[in-house]
Parts: structure tokens; C-alpha cells; sequence
């Protein structure tokens, strides 16, 4: 039913847009009849319509998509990646041993905290739910709060309540400073797999020393895997 | 480039989209007649054809693993346990990984995080939020959803809407509105939402219902294109001089100089004036208590809004003449509860505002989860569990 209705929404933005209709399209002469003057969208003009925000959708938005993505009937049935909201990420960082209520300087608690509108928080005096797209800014803020929250993660693991099986808890990394496939499991909340075991290990033995490549290990996990919700 | 070839080549872009919201009407899901269309329409030959974008689909693969982190996200806030991973990733067959999956996603719905995340999201669907009374809204409406109430609550409602939140145990406390509505109407009447709301001729207000709980922008209403005189057709449904003009009222709704102001005013006219007695507070007044977008912003009166002997209406056809009967309207038109499967759906699939971001949902895709909706009456819970177990939630 939506579908018949968004039929006649785009056959009406079609026809409120100002263009009059097939019949006038196509002639060179017929430039000519076209005003200027008279106002686009639902912009307001002296003595005519009141200035008002154009609710009209963009339909360039919708062909692009259309080109890049696929038919609604087709984009609908995929999975999307939004951004974890705020609030889960703070529930994510606290699962993951994470002080969030730290206020160190740099560190992830603390960052995490103050970077509402880089995460896209909501402003809901505007009238502005919360911004599920990913953004650059949120996308490198959250990679930010991730490298600075992995020593804690890394040393709160085999704490972590939400990780222990029969009371014992998963280490990130075994005693040769291998990667474990609980200790990922654990951080990506989500079965590990031999590739994400070998990309984590592979990012340990690259980094300048151990410890570094063992924060970079747990940030990109934890930044890749949470990315979308 | 000129005015001309713009217009003409923007056009075609919308002729060619109505083309393709018209193939996306026909009924090709793949799923639901399978590869050789065993219950395709006899009227059509009974083969149903598989596109390119149908194929594409098939190609998709289960994801158990993935399904349970997101579902843990949305339905809880958190990240699945280890125990609730290995149970579902240590299912022998992808029978068992289902079963374990599907028990994990009932338990998440019944957890008092649940009731958390259910606030969340309509704090989010309602854009009301910040501060105690601007949630109660969300919350009453979380509420229902938590408690399995008919969802048709949030239009009919009489008592308990101004509901409050216990952030420390996810626990709700209802309320009743003290604003001087004549009889409550759900979230219709609500003291903040007419607050927060508030504007010129009560038309942000209207906005937000129809866009809230149609799913729709406006023009709500597209019929066939009349010729009023203006540089663009009138495309309405209701007669064109059913709104007020100059000539009755103080603001020019059958200007169609520019753009025809009808096109959305025929609906927004006919629904604005069940709001106008809230004032900036939320309280309702005995007496229109909002301006008109003019100098000095003196207060509207009915006539601004429609010419004697209209009244006022949710669509041509369908007449509401008081708030409690706007909400009857509401909550029996399956668009409406169309909308609310629509975005539960795009929240489990992790889409954007089915209106702020344009995902569409075709009906072919939630038609199952809608069916089960309107014919279980109207329980968030089951739905949820109906659209979070669905194939396309844990096909990849």
C-alpha cells in the first residue's frame, strides 16, 4: 500500500515541481514560456506562498540509489550498517572492561563521553533523532576511543562477566602473545573465525613491538567488527 | 545547463522512477513462490520471473553469528554473551544454530534491557527527548510496546500517557496527562508532543502525525491532475476549493502561482484544526491558541484553514471531528500499522528514517510480519520476534 501511495508522491512531486506536463516538454520554443520570477519549491514570494522549509524528497537521492544500490524491493531485504547508538556503544565499551566514566585525559571514557556530536548524539530541542548513518567523524571517533580503550579491554578480559563460561574468563592473548579465539569472540561480540585469528596475529607480529601491535590488534577488531550494529 | 533541458532531463528521471515504484508494486518476491512460481497468478501464466536483483538475493548466505550480535545490539543494547555465541555458532546443523538463535532472540524481549532500548527507539521515531517531559511520550509509547499492549493504544489511549521512566531499572510508571484535554487520545493529545510541536497554524503538528505514523511526506493524498489555473496541476483528491483561500481565510492556500499550496494543504487543512487548541505549553484551550504565520502572528481561526461547511477529516472521505476520533481513525487504517512494521523492519535491517532518509519499504517485502500484526492485534513484542527471526534478518 505504501508503494501505491509513494506511486502518486513521486507522480505529485513530478507535477507540483512546476513542470507543467509532457506536453510541454521537448520543443525549443518552449524555453521560452518558462518563468523565472516564479518560485521554486515552496519558497515564499510576495503576495503568493509563505516561506516554508520544500518537504519534497530529493529524487536525485533516489535515482542514485536506485543506480548504486538496487530497487527498493531488492534494498529493503539487505542489511545496512548503521552505526551503533551512543548508548549501546557505552554498554559495549562497559562490557569490554572499559572505564567510561574515566576522567583521564585522552583517555577512551573520557573521549567517549565528550564526543556526542561527533557520534552523531541527538538533538532532540531541534527536533533531530539520533544520527544512525556512519560519518567520518564518527567512524575515526569511535576508531579514536578504540585505540585508547584496548589496553584496558586487553587487561579487564578475563574479568569480564559477559564472557566467562563456567566462571573462567578468555585471555585476549595466550602466553606466546597470540591471539585467542575466545578472547576475540569476546571483543567482537560475535563466533571468531581462522581469519579473524590470523588477521589479529598478523597485526601483532607487524607492529614495531608486541605491546603496540597487540593495541592495534584489539582497536581494528573492535573498530572493524563494530562499525555497524 | 538551461532551465529547459534540466527540467526535461529531471522528468524523465521521475517518470522513470514512478516506472520503477510501479515494477516494485508487482508481487516478485522470490521467496514467496519460489524459483518456478508454483503459486504465481494463474492470470500470468503461473511462471514467475526471477530479476536480476531476485537472483542477486538468492546468493545471500545464512549468518546465525551475525544475526545474534545484531539482535543482542538492537534488542538489548549489548553484545552477546560467550555462552549465547558458542550456543548459536555450536548448533550441529543450521536447524539447531536457528532454534538456538530464535531462543535467544525471545529471551533478549523479555529482559528489562528491552524496555530500554523499546524507549530509545521511540524516543528516536518521535524525535521528542532531553528532558523529563519530553520523553514521557516515548516512554508511554515504549510502555505499550513493552507491556504488549495493543500498539492502536498510542491513538486511543485515555488514561496513563504521560508515562515516566526508571533509567536505573527499566521500569515504566504511567500517568495520566494533566493538560486539560477534554478526553485523552494516546500520544494525539499529549501535553509535550503538542509542545515541542507548536507552530503556526498547528501545521508542524500535523506533520509529525503524518509523517510519524504514515510513513509518508506530504502530499498524502495524489489524485489526478487538475487544471486550476496555476503554472502546475492541482493533483489532489479533495476539491480544489475545499481549503481556504484569500478570499475566506487570511493565508492564500489556492495560490498555485509557484507551487500548488493544495497539494499538501488539501490534507494538512483538514487535520490542522483538531491541534490548534493546545497552546505552546501542550494545554489545550477552549479556543484556537495558535497564529498564523502573518504580521503580528495574530491567532487563526477556523476559516483560515477551511471555508465554511468543511470539516475537519484524516483523508477525503474519512471525517474525524474531534482528537478521539482522529485516533479511532488512526488506529483502524492498516497504512498506519503498515508504517510501524516498516520501521521495526528497517531497525532490524539497520536502516535510516523511513521518511528523513527515504527507505522505502515495499508491502510485498513485510507483508507476512504485517499480516501477523493486524490479525494478533497489534503486539510490539511479536512483531519484533516476527521481523528479527525473518530470513532477511539472518541472511547476509
Amino acid at each position: 500500500m505504501i508503494n501505491k501511495m509513494k506511486i502518486g508522491f513521486y507522480a505529485s512531486a513530478l507535477l507540483a515541481m512546476g513542470f507543467v506536463g509532457c506536453s510541454n516538454v521537448g520543443s525549443v520554443q518552449e524555453e521560452e514560456v518558462i518563468d523565472d520570477s516564479l518560485p521554486q519549491g515552496a519558497e515564499g514570494g510576495e503576495d503568493n506562498t509563505f516561506s516554508h522549509i520544500d518537504i519534497y524528497p530529493d529524487v536525485w537521492e533516489i535515482v542514485q540509489r536506485n543506480i548504486d544500490v538496487g530497487p527498493a524491493k531488492f534494498r529493503a531485504r539487505l542489511h545496512s550498517c548503521s552505526k551503533i547508538p551512543n548508548n549501546s556503544l557505552r554498554n559495549v565499551l562497559d562490557s569490554l572492561g572499559v572505564d567510561t566514566n574515566s576522567d583521564q585525559n585522552l583517555s577512551a571514557g573520557r573521549i567517549f563521553r565528550e564526543s556526542g556530536p561527533a557520534l552523531g548524539a541527538p538533538n532532540y530541542e531541534a527536533r533531530i533523532r539520533e544520527n544512525r548513518s556512519i560519518t567520518t567523524s564518527s567512524a575515526s571517533k569511535a576508531f579514536d576511543i578504540y585505540v585508547q580503550a584496548a589496553p584496558e579491554i586487553i587487561d579487564a578480559m578475563p574479568n569480564l562477566g559477559r564472557c566467562q563460561i563456567g566462571g573462567q574468563g578468555p585471555e585476549m592473548f595466550d602466553g606466546a602473545d597470540n591471539c585467542t579465539e575466545n578472547g576475540i569472540s569476546c571483543l567482537i561480540g560475535s563466533k571468531a573465525t581462522p581469519e579473524h585469528v590470523e588477521l589479529c596475529n598478523e597485526t601483532v607480529t607487524r607492529a614495531s613491538d608486541v605491546e603496540i601491535g597487540k593495541r592495534m590488534a584489539v582497536a581494528v577488531l573492535a573498530a572493524a567488527a563494530h562499525t555497524c550494529e | 545547463m538551461s532551465r529547459l533541458l534540466k527540467t526535461s532531463k529531471t522528468m524523465s528521471l521521475l517518470l522513470a522512477l514512478s516506472a520503477s515504484a510501479m515494477l516494485t508494486c508487482s508481487s516478485d518476491n522470490p521467496t514467496s513462490g519460489g524459483e518456478t512460481g508454483g503459486t504465481g497468478d494463474a492470470s500470468t501464466g503461473g511462471a514467475e520471473q526471477l530479476d536480476e536483483w531476485d537472483q542477486a538475493l538468492l546468493t545471500r548466505d545464512v549468518d546465525f553469528n551475525a544475526a545474534l550480535r545484531s539482535a543482542a545490539l538492537k534488542l538489548t543494547g549489548r553484545l552477546p554473551s560467550l555462552a549465547e555465541i558458542e550456543s548459536v555458532a555450536g548448533g550441529v546443523d543450521e536447524a539447531a544454530q536457528k532454534a538456538a538463535f530464535e531462543t535467544a532472540v525471545a529471551d533478549y524481549i523479555e529482559r528489562p534491557d528491552f524496555s530500554r532500548q523499546m524507549f530509545y527507539w521511540w524516543r528516536d521515531v518521535f524525535k521528542t527527548g532531553g528532558n523529563g517531559q519530553l520523553e514521557q511520550a516515548a516512554a508511554f509509547a515504549a510502555r505499550i510496546s513493552v507491556e504488549d499492549t495493543a500498539m492502536t493504544e498510542l491513538f486511543t489511549a485515555t488514561n496513563g500517557t504521560c508515562t515516566s521512566i526508571d533509567r536505573a531499572t527499566n521500569t515504566f510508571t504511567p500517568d495520566d496527562c494533566q493538560n486539560g484535554v477534554p478526553q485523552h487520545s494516546g500520544v494525539l493529545t499529549h501535553p509535550a508532543v503538542m509542545s515541542h510541536f507548536f507552530g503556526n497554524m498547528a501545521f508542524r503538528r500535523v506533520r509529525w502525525v503524518q509523517e510519524t505514523f504514515d510513513c509518508l511526506a506530504f502530499p498524502a493524498e495524489v489524485g489526478e491532475p487538475q487544471d486550476v489555473g496555476g503554472v502546475a496541476p492541482y493533483n489532489g483528491v479533495w476539491p480544489f476549493e475545499s481549503i481556504s483561500g484569500d478570499e475566506t481565510g487570511r493565508v492564500d492556500f489556492l495560490d498555485a502561482q509557484g507551487v500548488v499550496c493544495a497539494n499538501c494543504h488539501q490534507s494538512m487543512n483538514h487535520m490542522a484544526p483538531l491541534f490548534a487548541n493546545f497552546d505552546e505549553d501542550g494545554n489545550w484551550q477552549n479556543n484556537i491558541a495558535v497564529p498564523l504565520p502573518t504580521d503580528g502572528a495574530p491567532t487563526a481561526e477556523l476559516r483560515d484553514w477551511l471555508p465554511e461547511g468543511e470539516t475537519t477529516a484524516w483523508r477525503f472521505g474519512v471525517e474525524a471531528t474531534d482528537l478521539p476520533a482522529l485516533g479511532q481513525v488512526l488506529a483502524s487504517d492498516v497504512r498506519v500499522a503498515e508504517c510501524t512494521v516498516a520501521r521495526v523492519w528497517n531497525w532490524a535491517l539497520s536502516k535510516g528514517d523511513i521518511v528523513d532518509a527515504l527507505e522505502q519499504v515495499p508491502s510485498d517485502v513485510i507483508s507476512t510480519q504485517l499480516d501477523a500484526y493486524t490479525t494478533g492485534g497489534y503486539k510490539m513484542k511479536s512483531l519484533i520476534f516476527d521481523v528479527f527471526t525473518s530470513e532477511d534478518f539472518y541472511t547476509y
